[in-house]
Parts: structure tokens; sequence; C-alpha cells
């Protein structure tokens, strides 16, 4: 077997001044730039007012009284059910209890639930139109540059990856186009930006899109929720509890526990 | 254990706080006053971080009460600088600092009339709302100052920190009932605080002691109270504050078990019967000489507790042997 000659294509070297280090370059500071722009749009989180406070952490304390019954005695814990169970079934802890029996409001007509679309759309946007702007700015100035060759062997495989735009079909896959470039700098810059903009910095685009996977804990009070179906649940949770008390026979475990 | 500029300096005693308060000077300035949270400004001041405004905050707590007011300005500037005026943290503590400062009344009702300012332009503001609590009960108007834990509570019903000042704002005031029942709140927020357990052991057997050895509510609390020992004991070994209840309570039931136990409605808890509270007591006596006996040796792994919590322990003890009463 022969030796395969070694490809060699002779470049203008200011390719690499022009095309990669501008392609780097406009990279980088379109993150930074996205970063503070999402910093700058971001809205402070809106602010309860004293009733939707106290509806929601009446339910929250319900909650807390359900899942600890335990640890009170049977007498404080048939007083505490009796006085959450009558104010969760008349309403008195409601934000507006005569809304109270009425379908929930449609989200969509909410103006505090469409801030919380509006700022996901913000994000969605600030990730996109950088994204297209850069796209067709390669595209129309550097389509088909073969910029640089990478200094390690690669298989026949990296070929589409390496040299997207690059229509031969004989060239070694060390070579690589601008457009290849280009997305390499997407996938890879996430560590530069975490060195120069501090680790939860939004110029991450796979955190971005991850984040929506992440399950919903806010969900709970979110919007479309009736708070009144919620109470009333929570009423009937509470109604069919069976008391113990952690208290019983204390004493007996506390004398076979501990060995003086 | 030295004393760590992490931890709120409420608890710590005297000498620890005037210890802390004397490093501030030297924070101060080897912080610089203005930082960035971003890496190209990092090159030319320090970095961000939480425990700095942490150390800031128990900063301020600490001078304040060793009467350094110099260093309290110094850092409730920076915290300013960082957070802005309208932080409800921040707030809550310029108003402390000016709560110190305050030299009469007056000028405390001046401060008053600020915290209730703020409220009536915000009002979910829970940190100046717990200052304005604070001030009322220290000026002495505790009816006021119940009132406004009330209305918190009504709205927030699970904070835990304002149960339990409530609970003891009640039990300052003799009453016992609203105190325990405020106590068990904190208990069904927090269900396996073993400190709360011991305290609501306290409140039962303080509750039952004032009552009289009467009918059977002083049983039923007496009865309540051995539990609620017992189970602070029980999530929490060696805990010196649950073994002195054990102990004074099952002496106490010991001394008058002469009056037979009444059967009541079954929710009630029932006095455990006299083997057992007699078990009960031997096993607090020998846990407590043991603390006790190794407390005071400074043996390794016995050195946290509180020195006055092991004296008591000791005249208790000591009271015991000088009875004679052998249990």
């Amino acid at each position: 077997m022969t030796q395969v000659p070694v490809q060699t294509i002779h470049r203008d070297p200011q390719l690499f001044y022009w095309i990669l280090f501008p392609i780097t370059i406009v990279m980088v500071l379109t993150g930074i730039l996205r970063h503070y722009a999402t910093v700058l749009m971001a809205t402070a989180p809106k602010k309860l007012d004293q009733k939707t406070t106290r509806e929601q952490r009446s339910l929250a304390h319900g909650i807390s009284v359900r899942g600890n019954f335990h640890t009170l005695s049977k007498r404080s814990f048939n007083a505490r059910r009796d006085v959450l169970i009558t104010a969760y079934e008349s309403g008195s802890y409601l934000k507006d209890p005569e809304n109270q029996g009425q379908p929930p409001p449609n989200p969509m007509s909410d103006p505090s639930s469409m801030e919380g679309m509006m700022g996901m759309m913000k994000n969605q946007m600030a990730m996109i139109i950088p994204n297209t702007l850069i796209m067709s700015w390669i595209n129309a100035f550097f389509s088909g540059y073969v910029i640089m060759k990478l200094p390690f062997p690669l298989t026949i495989k990296f070929k589409s990856m390496l040299q997207a735009g690059v229509a031969t079909k004989d060239m070694d896959p060390r070579w690589m186009s601008s457009i290849s470039w280009y997305f390499l700098c997407i996938f890879g810059l996430q560590s530069v930006f975490n060195f120069l903009l501090g680790s939860d910095n939004a110029a991450n685009q796979m955190a971005q899109q991850m984040g929506p996977m992440a399950p919903q804990t806010a969900q709970m009070f979110g919007p479309g929720v009736d708070p009144n179906k919620q109470f009333l649940a929570e009423a009937e949770n509470l109604a069919v509890i069976d008391h113990y008390s952690v208290l019983d026979d204390v004493e007996q475990r506390l004398l076979e526990g501990i060995r003086i | 254990m030295a004393p760590s500029l992490f931890r709120s300096p409420v608890q710590l005693p005297p000498a620890d706080a005037l210890e802390l308060s004397k490093q501030a000077p030297a924070i101060l300035r080897s912080f610089p006053s203005t930082v960035s949270s971003s890496a190209i400004t990092d090159l030319f001041s320090a970095p961000e971080n939480p425990e700095l405004w942490l150390t800031y905050e128990n900063l301020i707590l600490s001078s304040l009460r060793t009467g350094d007011d110099k260093a309290a300005h110094g850092c409730l500037a920076r915290l300013l600088a960082r957070f802005g005026n309208e932080n409800e943290r921040v707030m809550a503590l310029g108003g402390l600092v000016k709560e110190a400062e305050a030299a009469n009344n007056g000028e405390l009702e001046r401060v008053l009339k600020e915290y209730d300012q703020i409220l009536s332009e915000n009002d979910t503001n829970i940190p100046i709302m717990k200052r304005r609590i604070a001030l009322l009960r220290s000026m002495g108007r505790l009816s006021d100052a119940a009132t406004a834990l009330v209305q918190l509570l009504d709205f927030s019903p699970t904070d835990a920190e304002a149960w339990s000042e409530l609970s003891d704002l009640y039990f300052s005031q003799g009453l016992y009932p609203q105190a325990i029942y405020a106590e068990e709140e904190v208990l069904v927020l927090a269900p396996n605080a073993w400190n709360v357990h011991a305290r609501l052991g306290e409140l039962q057997y303080m509750a039952a002691t004032a009552s009289g050895a009467g009918g059977g509510a002083y049983q039923k609390q007496m009865a309540e109270a051995v539990k609620r020992f017992s189970r602070s004991i029980e999530l929490c070994d060696d805990y010196l504050r649950g073994y002195y209840g054990l102990k004074l309570v099952t002496g106490r039931i010991l001394k008058d078990s002469a009056k037979p136990t009444k059967v009541t409605d079954e929710g009630d808890f029932l006095l455990p019967d006299t083997k057992t509270t007699e078990r009960l007591n031997q096993l607090a006596t020998a846990k407590l000489a043991e603390i006790v006996r190794h407390s005071s040796a400074q043996d390794r792994g016995w050195r946290g507790y509180n020195p006055a919590e092991v004296a008591a322990a000791r005249e208790l003890l000591s009271e015991d042997s000088s009875s004679g009463v052998v249990r």
C-alpha cells in the first residue's frame, strides 16, 4: 500500500484573519450582548398583594397541618381541623370571595399571566433574532470558504459536520468551512461565556432550550387554577385524616431506645 | 467554638459579640466599598458572593450590640449601595440601626411612625412589620405588639418565626393556652424541631403548675409535658433541656402521685403509670449527671453546652441529693 498523498490546498493566509477571527469575535460579542439584553429586559417578579399572599399561604398552612398532624395532640388537631375546614369551605381565605363558584377566568385574558408569556417570548426572541442575523451574514459573505485545517486526522463521517456548504466529495475531512466554524462556535463558546459572565449567564443557548423541559414548580398557583377548588380539595383531605400522634407511647420508645 | 461571622450573632454571649465587632474595622478596610458581579470588571474589584453580604449583616447586629455605631453605619452603607433603598431586608436593618441609636422614647416614636409610613405604602413588607412588632414590644406596648403579630399571621400563617414570637409574647403575659397554641403552630411548620418540642413541654409544665394541682387539666398538661420532653430527647440524644424538663416533671408527678388518674375522654393524653414515671426519672437523672460530669470536665464531644444550663442542671441534681430522695 502506498501512502495517500497529503492534500494541500493553497489558501490565502489572510482568510484566517478576515474570516475566522471575525466570526469568533462576533459570536462572543453577540453572546455577551444577549446576556445583557436579557438582564435589561427581565421584568422584576411581580409583588403579591396582601390578599394573594394570604390565599396562598393559608393553603400552604393547611397542607402543613395535614402533613404534620402527628405532632399535635388529638384535641389540638381537631380544633385546627374544624377551623380550617370551615374557613376553606366558606371561602373566607379567597382573594375575592364573590367570585366563588364561578369558572376560572381564561388565562389568556388575565394580564398577570400574559406577562409571564411575554417574558418567555422575549427570551426566545433574544435567541432567535441574533442567530438568524449572523447565520445569514455568514451565508452571504463567507459561504463556501475553506478556512482552516484541523491539526488532527478525522474519519470521513465528520465531513458533513465540518464541511457544510462545501460540496467537494474528495476533500480531506480535516478541512473546515466557515459555516461549520459558526456552528462549532454556537456549541463551543459556553465555557468562554461562563468565564466572562459568570455561571448563570443568559448567553447560554443550551440552557434556554432545556428550560421548558424542567418540571414546572410554580404551577400550583399558576394561572388558570381555581383556588376555590384547591381549598375544597384540601378541606376534604383534612377531613379524612385518621389522627394518631407521635406522642403516643413515646415514653416506652424512649426507655427502650436509650441505654444509660 | 470560635464565633463565626456567617452565623446570626443573636444568640452569642456578650464576649463573643464584642470579639466579632472588633473585627469590623478590619473587614470594612479589607473589602472594597464597591463590588461588581461580572468578570471583566472582576479584574479590578472584588468578586461578589453571598457570604460577604451575610458578613455585613451579622457585623451590623454585633456592632450595634457592642455600641460600635460607626462600623454599623459603614456596613449599612455598603448594603445600601448594593441593594438600594427599596430592599425590604436592608430597610429593616436600617430601621434597626435607627432604633439602636434612639436616645429617648420620642425618637423611638419617630422610628415607629416611619415604619407605619412604610407599611401604609406596602402592606406586605414583612421584615419591616417584624421590626415594628419588635419595637412595640420593647417599648412595652405588649397588646399592640400582639395585635400586630396576629394581623401578620392572618395573612402569612406559614411564618414559624412569627408564631414563636407570638407564643413568647403570650407567655410573658401569662396567657398559657394561647402560648401553647402558637407554639404548636411552630411545631406544625417544623415537626422535627426538638427545641420546640422541649419548649412546648416547658409551657405545658408551667401552665399545669400555674393552674394548680387540681382537676383534669392539670393531669392532662403534665402528661403532655412528659411526652413532649420525651419526644425532644428522642429526636436529639443528650439534649440537656429535654432531660432537665423530664426530670423536673416526672419528679413532680411522683411527688403528688397519690391522686388517682381520672379517666377523661379518649382524646387526651394519660399520665404514664408510676413505674414508667420512675424509670423516666431515673433515666433523666442519670443522663443529666453524665452530661454535667462530662461537660465540666471539658471532655471531647461534650463541649457545646451552654454553661448556664449546665449550672442549672447541677443545681437540680444537688437539690435532689440534698433532699435525700433516692430515685
